[in-house]
Protein backbone atom coordinates (compact mmCIF):
# COMPACT_ATOMS: atom_id res chain seq x y z
CA UNK A 1 0.00 0.00 0.00
CA UNK A 2 1.28 3.45 -0.78
CA UNK A 3 0.37 6.90 1.34
CA UNK A 4 0.74 10.32 -0.49
CA UNK A 5 0.06 13.53 1.59
CA UNK A 6 -0.94 17.11 1.18
CA UNK A 7 -1.11 20.11 3.26
CA UNK A 8 -3.62 22.64 2.62
CA UNK A 9 -3.29 25.60 5.07
CA UNK A 10 -3.44 23.89 8.69
CA UNK A 11 -4.73 20.88 7.07
CA UNK A 12 -3.05 17.67 6.55
CA UNK A 13 -4.39 15.29 4.03
CA UNK A 14 -3.53 11.66 4.18
CA UNK A 15 -4.39 9.74 0.96
CA UNK A 16 -3.70 6.09 1.42
CA UNK A 17 -3.58 4.26 -1.84
CA UNK A 18 -4.83 0.17 -2.97
CA UNK A 19 -5.54 -2.30 -0.10
CA UNK A 20 -5.21 -1.66 3.81
CA UNK A 21 -5.19 -5.27 4.94
CA UNK A 22 -3.36 -6.86 8.08
CA UNK A 23 0.31 -6.87 6.23
CA UNK A 24 0.36 -3.00 5.66
CA UNK A 25 -1.86 -1.67 8.87
CA UNK A 26 1.14 -1.80 10.88
CA UNK A 27 3.09 0.65 8.63
CA UNK A 28 0.14 2.89 8.09
CA UNK A 29 -0.51 3.25 11.63
CA UNK A 30 3.09 4.58 11.74
CA UNK A 31 2.57 6.96 9.29
CA UNK A 32 -1.12 8.17 11.06
CA UNK A 33 1.02 8.65 14.53
CA UNK A 34 3.91 11.03 12.67
CA UNK A 35 0.90 13.36 11.05
CA UNK A 36 -1.13 13.53 14.30
CA UNK A 37 2.11 14.15 16.09
CA UNK A 38 2.66 17.04 13.69
CA UNK A 39 -0.47 17.72 13.58
CA UNK A 40 -0.30 18.71 17.23
CA UNK A 41 1.65 21.77 16.56
CA UNK A 42 1.10 23.02 13.19
CA UNK A 43 -1.94 21.75 11.84
CA UNK A 44 -5.81 21.73 12.61
CA UNK A 45 -6.99 18.86 11.09
CA UNK A 46 -6.26 15.66 9.79
CA UNK A 47 -8.69 14.05 6.79
CA UNK A 48 -8.02 10.81 5.16
CA UNK A 49 -8.61 10.82 2.05
CA UNK A 50 -9.90 7.36 0.92
CA UNK A 51 -10.81 7.92 -2.68
CA UNK A 52 -7.92 5.58 -3.94
CA UNK A 53 -8.76 3.21 -0.52
CA UNK A 54 -10.07 -0.38 -2.67
CA UNK A 55 -9.86 -2.16 0.86
CA UNK A 56 -10.00 -2.34 4.35
CA UNK A 57 -9.60 -5.26 6.65
CA UNK A 58 -10.52 -5.53 10.47
CA UNK A 59 -6.98 -4.58 10.74
CA UNK A 60 -6.94 -1.13 8.72
CA UNK A 61 -10.06 -0.32 10.72
CA UNK A 62 -8.48 -1.04 13.88
CA UNK A 63 -5.85 1.57 12.51
CA UNK A 64 -8.57 4.49 12.20
CA UNK A 65 -10.15 3.66 15.57
CA UNK A 66 -6.63 4.18 17.01
CA UNK A 67 -6.49 7.45 15.07
CA UNK A 68 -10.18 8.86 15.94
CA UNK A 69 -8.98 8.17 19.37
CA UNK A 70 -5.66 9.86 19.40
CA UNK A 71 -7.22 13.19 17.13
CA UNK A 72 -9.40 13.17 19.86
CA UNK A 73 -7.14 13.41 22.70
CA UNK A 74 -4.49 15.64 21.31
CA UNK A 75 -7.97 17.68 20.18
CA UNK A 76 -7.13 17.44 16.24
CA UNK A 77 -9.86 17.40 14.28
CA UNK A 78 -9.63 13.76 12.48
CA UNK A 79 -12.75 12.97 9.29
CA UNK A 80 -12.10 10.41 6.51
CA UNK A 81 -13.69 11.15 3.31
CA UNK A 82 -14.24 9.63 -0.24
CA UNK A 83 -14.93 6.33 0.78
CA UNK A 84 -15.45 4.10 -2.22
CA UNK A 85 -18.64 1.46 -1.76
CA UNK A 86 -16.54 -1.53 -0.56
CA UNK A 87 -14.92 0.41 1.85
CA UNK A 88 -18.05 2.33 3.21
CA UNK A 89 -19.73 -0.98 3.47
CA UNK A 90 -17.48 -2.23 6.22
CA UNK A 91 -17.52 1.13 7.96
CA UNK A 92 -21.43 0.71 8.00
CA UNK A 93 -21.63 -2.51 9.08
CA UNK A 94 -18.90 -2.82 11.62
CA UNK A 95 -20.76 0.48 13.39
CA UNK A 96 -17.19 2.59 12.49
CA UNK A 97 -18.95 5.07 10.61
CA UNK A 98 -21.37 6.23 13.95
CA UNK A 99 -18.27 6.78 16.11
CA UNK A 100 -15.97 8.50 13.30
CA UNK A 101 -16.39 11.48 11.07
CA UNK A 102 -17.06 10.34 7.20
CA UNK A 103 -17.70 13.02 4.49
CA UNK A 104 -18.87 11.86 1.56
CA UNK A 105 -15.87 14.10 -0.51
CA UNK A 106 -13.01 16.13 -0.14
CA UNK A 107 -14.39 19.64 -0.31
CA UNK A 108 -17.28 18.59 2.18
CA UNK A 109 -14.07 17.58 4.47
CA UNK A 110 -12.13 20.51 4.21
CA UNK A 111 -15.35 22.87 4.06
CA UNK A 112 -16.11 21.59 7.82
CA UNK A 113 -12.15 21.11 8.45
CA UNK A 114 -11.58 23.84 11.44
CA UNK A 115 -10.01 27.23 9.96
CA UNK A 116 -8.13 28.34 13.12
CA UNK A 117 -5.59 26.04 14.85
CA UNK A 118 -7.31 24.11 18.07
CA UNK B 1 17.86 -39.39 50.48
CA UNK B 2 19.20 -41.78 53.09
CA UNK B 3 23.37 -41.85 54.04
CA UNK B 4 24.30 -45.09 53.58
CA UNK B 5 26.10 -46.73 56.07
CA UNK B 6 30.25 -46.73 56.42
CA UNK B 7 31.68 -49.86 54.94
CA UNK B 8 27.94 -51.21 52.95
CA UNK B 9 28.36 -51.50 49.18
CA UNK B 10 27.37 -48.32 48.68
CA UNK B 11 30.38 -46.54 50.10
CA UNK B 12 32.74 -49.10 48.41
CA UNK B 13 30.53 -47.97 45.18
CA UNK B 14 31.47 -44.07 45.60
CA UNK B 15 34.87 -44.76 46.30
CA UNK B 16 36.58 -45.74 43.03
CA UNK B 17 35.02 -42.17 41.25
CA UNK B 18 36.66 -40.30 44.63
CA UNK B 19 40.32 -41.99 44.17
CA UNK B 20 40.63 -44.34 41.35
CA UNK B 21 44.90 -45.15 42.64
CA UNK B 22 43.38 -46.33 45.62
CA UNK B 23 40.49 -48.58 43.80
CA UNK B 24 42.69 -52.41 44.14
CA UNK B 25 42.57 -52.22 47.73
CA UNK B 26 38.72 -52.54 47.97
CA UNK B 27 36.70 -55.46 46.84
CA UNK B 28 33.87 -55.45 44.66
CA UNK B 29 31.65 -58.45 44.71
CA UNK B 30 31.03 -60.08 41.82
CA UNK B 31 27.65 -58.63 41.66
CA UNK B 32 27.95 -55.38 42.13
CA UNK B 33 30.37 -55.20 39.57
CA UNK B 34 27.40 -55.66 36.84
CA UNK B 35 25.80 -53.27 38.56
CA UNK B 36 28.23 -50.76 38.69
CA UNK B 37 28.36 -50.03 34.77
CA UNK B 38 30.75 -49.43 32.24
CA UNK B 39 32.76 -46.61 33.21
CA UNK B 40 33.77 -48.43 36.64
CA UNK B 41 35.21 -51.06 34.69
CA UNK B 42 36.99 -48.57 32.54
CA UNK B 43 38.67 -46.76 35.18
CA UNK B 44 39.64 -49.96 36.94
CA UNK B 45 40.91 -50.87 33.87
CA UNK B 46 42.97 -47.63 32.99
CA UNK B 47 44.43 -47.80 36.62
CA UNK B 48 45.81 -51.48 35.76
CA UNK B 49 47.22 -50.10 32.78
CA UNK B 50 49.07 -47.04 34.29
CA UNK B 51 50.24 -49.34 36.77
CA UNK B 52 52.04 -51.98 34.16
CA UNK B 53 53.10 -48.68 32.73
CA UNK B 54 54.38 -47.22 35.73
CA UNK B 55 56.45 -50.33 36.52
CA UNK B 56 58.10 -50.98 33.18
CA UNK B 57 59.23 -47.10 33.28
CA UNK B 58 60.86 -48.34 36.44
CA UNK B 59 62.53 -50.72 35.64
CA UNK B 60 63.52 -48.73 32.25
CA UNK B 61 64.93 -46.18 34.59
CA UNK B 62 67.26 -47.92 35.82
CA UNK B 63 68.95 -48.90 32.86
CA UNK B 64 69.03 -45.86 30.98
CA UNK B 65 69.07 -42.58 32.47
CA UNK B 66 69.83 -40.91 29.07
CA UNK B 67 66.23 -42.45 27.55
CA UNK B 68 64.84 -40.98 30.93
CA UNK B 69 66.29 -37.46 30.54
CA UNK B 70 65.16 -37.15 26.85
CA UNK B 71 61.79 -38.76 27.66
CA UNK B 72 61.58 -35.90 30.47
CA UNK B 73 62.40 -33.13 27.95
CA UNK B 74 59.93 -34.59 25.29
CA UNK B 75 57.10 -32.47 26.99
CA UNK B 76 58.04 -28.94 26.93
CA UNK B 77 59.96 -29.93 23.27
CA UNK B 78 56.39 -30.97 21.95
CA UNK B 79 54.46 -28.10 23.82
CA UNK B 80 56.85 -25.58 22.37
CA UNK B 81 56.93 -27.04 18.70
CA UNK B 82 52.73 -27.01 19.30
CA UNK B 83 53.39 -23.23 19.75
CA UNK B 84 55.26 -22.17 17.33
CA UNK B 85 54.54 -24.76 14.36
CA UNK B 86 50.62 -25.81 14.22
CA UNK B 87 48.91 -23.96 11.89
CA UNK B 88 46.68 -23.16 14.86
CA UNK B 89 49.60 -22.76 17.50
CA UNK B 90 49.65 -19.66 19.13
CA UNK B 91 53.05 -18.32 18.11
CA UNK B 92 52.83 -19.96 14.48
CA UNK B 93 51.74 -16.52 12.86
CA UNK B 94 55.04 -14.52 14.31
CA UNK B 95 57.38 -17.27 14.26
CA UNK B 96 56.56 -17.82 10.50
CA UNK B 97 57.36 -13.95 10.18
CA UNK B 98 60.38 -14.26 12.07
CA UNK B 99 61.85 -17.46 9.61
CA UNK B 100 60.72 -15.03 6.44
CA UNK B 101 62.69 -12.40 7.86
CA UNK B 102 65.42 -13.68 8.55
CA UNK B 103 65.56 -15.99 5.15
CA UNK B 104 65.19 -12.30 3.06
CA UNK B 105 68.12 -11.31 5.47
CA UNK B 106 70.04 -14.26 4.67
CA UNK B 107 69.83 -13.93 1.28
CA UNK B 108 70.62 -10.58 1.27
CA UNK B 109 73.93 -10.86 3.24
CA UNK B 110 74.99 -12.60 -0.22
CA UNK B 111 74.64 -9.32 -1.76
CA UNK B 112 76.52 -7.35 1.37
CA UNK B 113 79.25 -10.03 1.28
CA UNK B 114 80.52 -8.96 -2.01
CA UNK B 115 81.15 -5.48 -1.37
CA UNK B 116 84.08 -4.68 -1.73
CA UNK B 117 86.43 -3.13 1.16
CA UNK B 118 83.96 -3.97 3.95
CA UNK B 119 84.54 -2.72 7.10
CA UNK B 120 85.23 -5.43 9.66
CA UNK B 121 82.52 -4.59 12.19
CA UNK B 122 80.08 -5.17 9.26
CA UNK B 123 81.85 -8.43 7.96
CA UNK B 124 81.52 -9.25 11.84
CA UNK B 125 77.75 -8.17 12.28
CA UNK B 126 77.29 -10.48 9.07
CA UNK B 127 78.60 -13.78 10.99
CA UNK B 128 76.54 -12.76 13.72
CA UNK B 129 73.60 -13.05 11.30
CA UNK B 130 74.68 -16.04 10.08
CA UNK B 131 74.64 -17.86 13.17
CA UNK B 132 71.22 -16.42 14.52
CA UNK B 133 69.85 -17.44 11.23
CA UNK B 134 71.33 -20.80 11.38
CA UNK B 135 70.76 -21.10 15.00
CA UNK B 136 66.69 -20.37 14.67
CA UNK B 137 66.61 -22.71 11.69
CA UNK B 138 68.40 -25.72 13.60
CA UNK B 139 66.04 -24.67 16.47
CA UNK B 140 62.85 -24.90 13.66
CA UNK B 141 64.38 -28.00 12.42
CA UNK B 142 64.40 -30.31 15.41
CA UNK B 143 60.76 -28.92 16.64
CA UNK B 144 59.62 -30.07 13.52
CA UNK B 145 61.29 -33.57 13.54
CA UNK B 146 59.83 -33.59 17.26
CA UNK B 147 56.42 -32.82 16.22
CA UNK B 148 56.53 -34.80 13.47
CA UNK B 149 54.65 -37.99 13.71
CA UNK B 150 56.33 -39.67 11.14
CA UNK B 151 60.30 -38.74 11.96
CA UNK B 152 61.96 -40.39 9.17
CA UNK B 153 59.14 -39.61 6.58
CA UNK B 154 59.74 -36.24 7.83
CA UNK B 155 63.26 -36.37 7.25
CA UNK B 156 63.15 -37.43 4.03
CA UNK B 157 60.20 -35.65 2.49
CA UNK B 158 60.02 -32.33 0.44
CA UNK B 159 59.89 -29.87 3.44
CA UNK B 160 62.41 -32.21 5.87
CA UNK B 161 65.35 -31.85 2.76
CA UNK B 162 64.57 -28.20 2.45
CA UNK B 163 64.68 -27.42 6.35
CA UNK B 164 68.10 -29.53 5.73
CA UNK B 165 69.55 -27.64 2.64
CA UNK B 166 68.71 -24.50 5.07
CA UNK B 167 71.54 -25.52 7.81
CA UNK B 168 73.48 -28.47 6.53
CA UNK B 169 76.13 -26.25 4.32
CA UNK B 170 76.76 -24.11 7.22
CA UNK B 171 77.70 -26.95 9.77
CA UNK B 172 79.66 -28.55 6.64
CA UNK B 173 81.65 -25.78 5.45
CA UNK B 174 81.10 -22.72 8.10
CA UNK B 175 80.72 -19.31 6.62
CA UNK B 176 82.23 -19.93 3.06
CA UNK B 177 78.97 -21.09 1.74
CA UNK B 178 77.65 -18.03 0.32
CA UNK B 179 75.85 -19.19 -3.05
CA UNK B 180 74.53 -22.83 -1.08
CA UNK B 181 72.48 -19.98 1.35
CA UNK B 182 70.46 -18.54 -1.83
CA UNK B 183 68.60 -22.43 -1.13
CA UNK B 184 67.14 -20.73 1.74
CA UNK B 185 64.83 -19.21 -0.74
CA UNK B 186 62.91 -22.59 -1.64
CA UNK B 187 61.64 -22.23 2.49
CA UNK B 188 59.40 -19.40 1.38
CA UNK B 189 57.30 -22.35 -0.02
CA UNK B 190 56.79 -23.27 3.42
CA UNK B 191 55.27 -20.22 4.97
CA UNK B 192 53.02 -19.43 2.01
CA UNK B 193 51.50 -23.17 2.64
CA UNK B 194 51.27 -21.98 6.45
CA UNK B 195 49.29 -18.90 5.78
CA UNK B 196 47.19 -21.07 3.42
CA UNK B 197 46.50 -23.14 6.61
CA UNK B 198 46.17 -20.28 8.82
CA UNK B 199 43.21 -18.49 6.65
CA UNK B 200 41.54 -22.20 5.51
CA UNK B 201 41.62 -23.12 9.24
CA UNK B 202 39.98 -19.36 10.13
CA UNK B 203 37.34 -20.38 7.17
CA UNK B 204 36.37 -23.66 8.55
CA UNK B 205 36.04 -21.58 12.04
CA UNK B 206 33.95 -19.83 11.05
CA UNK B 207 31.82 -21.88 8.88
CA UNK B 208 31.48 -23.64 11.90
CA UNK B 209 30.46 -21.19 13.83
CA UNK B 210 27.74 -20.15 11.13
CA UNK B 211 26.38 -23.94 11.23
CA UNK B 212 25.76 -23.56 15.05
CA UNK B 213 24.13 -20.28 15.13
CA UNK B 214 22.39 -21.72 12.16
CA UNK B 215 21.40 -24.92 14.35
CA UNK B 216 20.58 -22.93 17.34
CA UNK B 217 18.05 -20.97 15.22
CA UNK B 218 16.38 -23.73 14.39
CA UNK B 219 15.99 -25.23 17.34
CA UNK B 220 14.22 -21.57 19.16
CA UNK B 221 11.92 -21.97 15.67
CA UNK B 222 11.27 -25.17 15.62
CA UNK B 223 10.03 -24.49 19.12
CA UNK B 224 8.01 -21.73 18.35
CA UNK B 225 6.52 -23.19 16.06
CA UNK B 226 5.48 -26.82 18.15
CA UNK B 227 4.15 -24.27 20.56
CA UNK B 228 2.14 -22.28 18.52
CA UNK B 229 0.42 -26.02 17.07
CA UNK B 230 -0.18 -26.85 20.44
CA UNK B 231 -2.23 -23.35 20.98
CA UNK B 232 -3.82 -23.86 18.07
CA UNK B 233 -4.72 -27.32 18.86
CA UNK B 234 -6.06 -25.42 22.32
CA UNK B 235 -8.06 -22.97 20.52
CA UNK B 236 -9.71 -25.28 18.00
CA UNK B 237 -10.74 -27.45 21.03
CA UNK B 238 -12.56 -24.55 22.74
CA UNK B 239 -15.11 -24.16 19.62
CA UNK B 240 -18.05 -26.12 20.19
CA UNK B 241 -17.06 -29.65 17.34
CA UNK B 242 -20.83 -30.49 17.01
CA UNK B 243 -24.66 -29.26 17.09
CA UNK B 244 -26.19 -29.87 20.19
CA UNK B 245 -28.96 -32.74 19.21
CA UNK B 246 -31.93 -31.10 19.09
CA UNK B 247 -35.24 -32.30 17.90
CA UNK B 248 -36.58 -29.78 15.10
CA UNK B 249 -33.13 -28.48 13.81
CA UNK B 250 -29.67 -28.76 12.54
CA UNK B 251 -26.64 -27.31 12.92
CA UNK B 252 -22.91 -27.08 11.28
CA UNK B 253 -20.06 -24.80 11.59
CA UNK B 254 -16.55 -24.71 10.59
CA UNK B 255 -13.32 -22.36 10.72
CA UNK B 256 -10.37 -22.11 8.70
CA UNK B 257 -7.54 -20.06 10.26
CA UNK B 258 -5.62 -17.89 7.94
CA UNK B 259 -2.37 -18.05 10.25
CA UNK B 260 -1.44 -20.65 12.66
CA UNK B 261 -3.67 -18.54 15.51
CA UNK B 262 -7.26 -17.57 14.30
CA UNK B 263 -9.45 -14.85 15.58
CA UNK B 264 -13.00 -16.16 14.47
CA UNK B 265 -15.25 -18.07 16.21
CA UNK B 266 -18.02 -19.37 16.77
CA UNK B 267 -20.56 -21.20 19.10
CA UNK B 268 -23.28 -23.12 19.91
CA UNK B 269 -24.82 -22.44 23.42
CA UNK B 270 -27.43 -24.78 24.75
CA UNK B 271 -29.75 -22.00 26.96
CA UNK B 272 -31.54 -23.29 30.22
CA UNK B 273 -34.73 -22.26 28.77
CA UNK B 274 -34.66 -24.84 25.77
CA UNK B 275 -33.46 -22.45 23.17
CA UNK B 276 -30.23 -22.45 21.35
CA UNK B 277 -27.42 -19.67 21.26
CA UNK B 278 -25.59 -19.42 17.65
CA UNK B 279 -22.65 -16.99 17.73
CA UNK B 280 -20.55 -16.02 14.58
CA UNK B 281 -17.25 -13.53 15.73
CA UNK B 282 -14.47 -11.94 13.97
CA UNK B 283 -11.30 -10.30 16.11
CA UNK B 284 -9.67 -7.59 14.35
CA UNK B 285 -5.98 -8.59 13.08
CA UNK B 286 -4.50 -12.32 13.53
CA UNK B 287 -2.61 -14.31 14.86
CA UNK B 288 -1.88 -14.43 19.07
CA UNK B 289 -3.31 -11.27 20.06
CA UNK B 290 -6.63 -12.00 17.83
CA UNK B 291 -6.17 -15.47 19.24
CA UNK B 292 -6.45 -14.48 23.06
CA UNK B 293 -9.03 -12.33 22.38
CA UNK B 294 -11.29 -14.34 21.08
CA UNK B 295 -10.72 -17.07 23.60
CA UNK B 296 -11.79 -13.74 25.78
CA UNK B 297 -14.70 -13.16 24.21
CA UNK B 298 -15.67 -16.38 23.54
CA UNK B 299 -15.61 -17.13 27.31
CA UNK B 300 -17.51 -13.93 28.15
CA UNK B 301 -20.30 -13.77 26.29
CA UNK B 302 -20.67 -17.83 26.21
CA UNK B 303 -20.88 -17.19 30.13
CA UNK B 304 -22.94 -14.27 29.61
CA UNK B 305 -25.52 -15.93 27.61
CA UNK B 306 -27.19 -18.06 30.20
CA UNK B 307 -28.18 -14.80 32.48
CA UNK B 308 -29.64 -12.60 29.54
CA UNK B 309 -32.73 -14.14 27.76
CA UNK B 310 -32.18 -11.05 24.78
CA UNK B 311 -29.17 -11.28 22.71
CA UNK B 312 -29.22 -7.50 22.68
CA UNK B 313 -28.81 -7.22 26.36
CA UNK B 314 -26.06 -10.33 26.04
CA UNK B 315 -23.67 -8.25 23.81
CA UNK B 316 -24.09 -5.18 25.68
CA UNK B 317 -22.78 -6.58 28.94
CA UNK B 318 -20.18 -9.05 26.87
CA UNK B 319 -19.00 -5.08 25.45
CA UNK B 320 -18.49 -3.55 28.88
CA UNK B 321 -16.74 -6.86 29.90
CA UNK B 322 -14.61 -6.90 26.86
CA UNK B 323 -13.63 -2.91 27.50
CA UNK B 324 -12.17 -3.55 30.31
CA UNK B 325 -9.53 -6.30 29.42
CA UNK B 326 -8.72 -4.44 25.99
CA UNK B 327 -5.03 -3.13 26.22
CA UNK B 328 -4.57 -3.88 22.50
CA UNK B 329 -7.61 -1.91 21.31
CA UNK B 330 -8.66 -4.79 19.35
CA UNK B 331 -12.08 -4.74 19.04
CA UNK B 332 -14.54 -8.26 17.49
CA UNK B 333 -17.49 -8.39 15.43
CA UNK B 334 -20.34 -10.29 16.56
CA UNK B 335 -23.57 -11.48 15.35
CA UNK B 336 -25.77 -13.72 18.29
CA UNK B 337 -28.63 -15.30 17.55
CA UNK B 338 -30.98 -17.07 20.05
CA UNK B 339 -33.36 -19.51 18.38
CA UNK B 340 -36.43 -21.80 19.39
CA UNK B 341 -37.01 -24.67 18.26
CA UNK B 342 -40.04 -25.45 19.05
CA UNK B 343 -41.39 -21.98 17.49
CA UNK B 344 -38.76 -21.42 14.88
CA UNK B 345 -38.47 -17.81 16.48
CA UNK B 346 -35.13 -16.66 15.99
CA UNK B 347 -33.92 -13.55 17.85
CA UNK B 348 -30.95 -11.51 17.01
CA UNK B 349 -28.14 -8.81 18.01
CA UNK B 350 -25.87 -7.74 15.75
CA UNK B 351 -22.29 -5.98 16.75
CA UNK B 352 -20.49 -4.65 13.51
CA UNK B 353 -20.80 -8.34 11.81
CA UNK B 354 -21.68 -9.17 8.23
CA UNK B 355 -25.44 -9.52 8.05
CA UNK B 356 -26.49 -13.43 7.83
CA UNK B 357 -28.84 -14.75 5.35
CA UNK B 358 -31.76 -17.21 4.91
CA UNK B 359 -32.52 -19.11 2.25
CA UNK B 360 -36.35 -20.21 1.72
CA UNK B 361 -37.17 -23.34 0.48
CA UNK B 362 -38.42 -21.93 -2.80
CA UNK B 363 -34.48 -20.58 -3.27
CA UNK B 364 -35.29 -16.58 -2.17
CA UNK B 365 -32.41 -15.17 0.24
CA UNK B 366 -33.43 -12.86 3.00
CA UNK B 367 -30.30 -10.50 4.22
CA UNK B 368 -30.66 -10.64 7.95
CA UNK B 369 -30.65 -6.69 7.86
CA UNK B 370 -31.28 -4.16 10.85
CA UNK B 371 -30.00 -1.45 12.33
CA UNK B 372 -26.39 -3.23 14.27
CA UNK B 373 -24.56 -2.42 17.23
CA UNK B 374 -21.06 -1.15 16.91
CA UNK B 375 -18.62 -3.92 16.95
CA UNK B 376 -17.64 -5.24 20.54
CA UNK B 377 -14.93 -3.77 22.68
CA UNK B 378 -14.51 -0.45 21.12
CA UNK B 379 -16.09 1.80 23.59
CA UNK B 380 -18.44 1.48 26.65
CA UNK B 381 -22.20 2.31 26.66
CA UNK B 382 -23.17 0.76 23.53
CA UNK B 383 -26.71 -0.35 22.85
CA UNK B 384 -27.57 -3.43 20.59
CA UNK B 385 -31.14 -3.36 19.13
CA UNK B 386 -32.44 -6.90 19.23
CA UNK B 387 -34.85 -7.83 16.24
CA UNK B 388 -37.24 -11.31 15.82
CA UNK B 389 -37.73 -12.61 12.70
CA UNK B 390 -38.97 -16.72 12.70
CA UNK B 391 -37.22 -19.42 10.10
CA UNK B 392 -39.95 -21.51 8.59
CA UNK B 393 -39.80 -25.64 8.26
CA UNK B 394 -37.09 -26.12 5.47
CA UNK B 395 -35.47 -22.54 5.80
CA UNK B 396 -31.42 -22.45 6.51
CA UNK B 397 -29.75 -19.78 8.14
CA UNK B 398 -26.38 -18.86 7.21
CA UNK B 399 -23.91 -17.30 9.30
CA UNK B 400 -19.93 -16.22 8.07
CA UNK B 401 -17.08 -14.12 8.42
CA UNK B 402 -15.85 -11.68 5.78
CA UNK B 403 -12.80 -14.24 4.86
CA UNK B 404 -15.37 -16.12 2.98
CA UNK B 405 -16.40 -13.38 0.44
CA UNK B 406 -13.37 -11.87 0.92
CA UNK B 407 -11.04 -14.69 -0.33
CA UNK B 408 -9.05 -13.33 -3.08
CA UNK B 409 -8.12 -15.42 -6.10
CA UNK B 410 -4.49 -14.62 -7.97
CA UNK B 411 -5.94 -12.18 -10.12
CA UNK B 412 -6.63 -10.74 -7.03
CA UNK B 413 -10.35 -10.57 -7.62
CA UNK B 414 -12.74 -11.29 -4.23
CA UNK B 415 -15.08 -14.37 -3.91
CA UNK B 416 -17.58 -11.93 -3.18
CA UNK B 417 -21.18 -12.27 -1.99
CA UNK B 418 -22.86 -13.27 -5.18
CA UNK B 419 -20.75 -16.74 -5.65
CA UNK B 420 -21.45 -17.34 -1.71
CA UNK B 421 -25.10 -17.17 -2.24
CA UNK B 422 -25.23 -19.10 -5.96
CA UNK B 423 -23.85 -22.11 -3.56
CA UNK B 424 -26.23 -21.24 -1.02
CA UNK B 425 -29.09 -21.87 -3.86
CA UNK B 426 -27.62 -24.47 -5.71
CA UNK B 427 -29.59 -27.79 -5.88
CA UNK B 428 -28.12 -30.56 -3.33
CA UNK B 429 -27.90 -32.03 -0.22
CA UNK B 430 -29.70 -29.49 1.61
CA UNK B 431 -27.83 -30.67 5.46
CA UNK B 432 -26.31 -28.13 7.36
CA UNK B 433 -22.56 -29.46 7.07
CA UNK B 434 -23.06 -30.47 3.15
CA UNK B 435 -23.69 -27.33 2.74
CA UNK B 436 -20.40 -26.13 4.38
CA UNK B 437 -18.65 -28.36 2.91
CA UNK B 438 -19.91 -26.84 -0.83
CA UNK B 439 -19.04 -23.40 0.26
CA UNK B 440 -15.07 -24.21 1.92
CA UNK B 441 -14.55 -26.22 -1.47
CA UNK B 442 -15.72 -23.29 -3.40
CA UNK B 443 -14.17 -20.71 -1.60
CA UNK B 444 -10.83 -23.01 -1.80
CA UNK B 445 -11.17 -23.58 -5.48
CA UNK B 446 -11.68 -20.05 -6.11
CA UNK B 447 -8.62 -18.52 -4.23
CA UNK B 448 -6.54 -21.26 -5.97
CA UNK B 449 -2.70 -20.82 -4.96
CA UNK B 450 -3.57 -17.50 -3.75
CA UNK B 451 -2.55 -17.46 0.33
CA UNK B 452 -5.37 -17.59 3.01
CA UNK B 453 -5.25 -13.48 3.75
CA UNK B 454 -7.85 -13.94 6.37
CA UNK B 455 -9.92 -16.38 8.87
CA UNK B 456 -12.34 -18.60 6.85
CA UNK B 457 -15.67 -19.15 9.17
CA UNK B 458 -19.27 -20.48 8.89
CA UNK B 459 -22.13 -21.62 10.88
CA UNK B 460 -25.17 -23.21 9.42
CA UNK B 461 -28.61 -23.93 11.27
CA UNK B 462 -31.67 -25.57 9.36
CA UNK B 463 -35.08 -25.82 10.83
CA UNK B 464 -36.29 -29.06 9.62
CA UNK B 465 -39.62 -30.10 7.42
CA UNK B 466 -41.68 -31.63 9.74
Amino acid sequence: MNVRFERLALTTLVIPEGRLDFGAAAAFQRHIEEVLAGAATASAAVIIDCSALDYVSSAGLRVFLLAARAAQRAGTSFALCALKPAVREVFELSGFSRIICVHTDRATALASAPREPA
Amino acid sequence: MTLPAAGTSQSRRTLPFANTDRLPEYTIAQGERVRLGASVQQTRGSVQDRAQHEGKSRRSMSMAPARRAAQALTAPVRGLAELLLLPRGRYARAFENLILALIVLSVASIGVETIPGLPGWAARALRIEEIVVVGVFSLEYLLRIVAAAEKRAFIVSFNGLVDLLAIAPFFLAGFDTRWLRLLRWLRLLRVLKLQTHILEATVAERTRELADKNAALERAQAQIKAELEVARALQMAILPAAFPATAGCDGAARMIPATTMGGDFYDFIELPDGRIGLVIADVSGKGVPAAFFMAVARTNLRDLAAHHADPGACLAETNEVLCTQNPLDLFVTVFYCVFDPGSGVLTYANGGHNPPYVHHPDGSVETLDGAGGLALGVMPGVVFPDHTTRLLPGDRLLLYTDGVTEAFNPSDEAYGTQRLLAEVQAPGDGAAAALIERICRSVTSFAGTAPQSDDITLTVLTRKAP
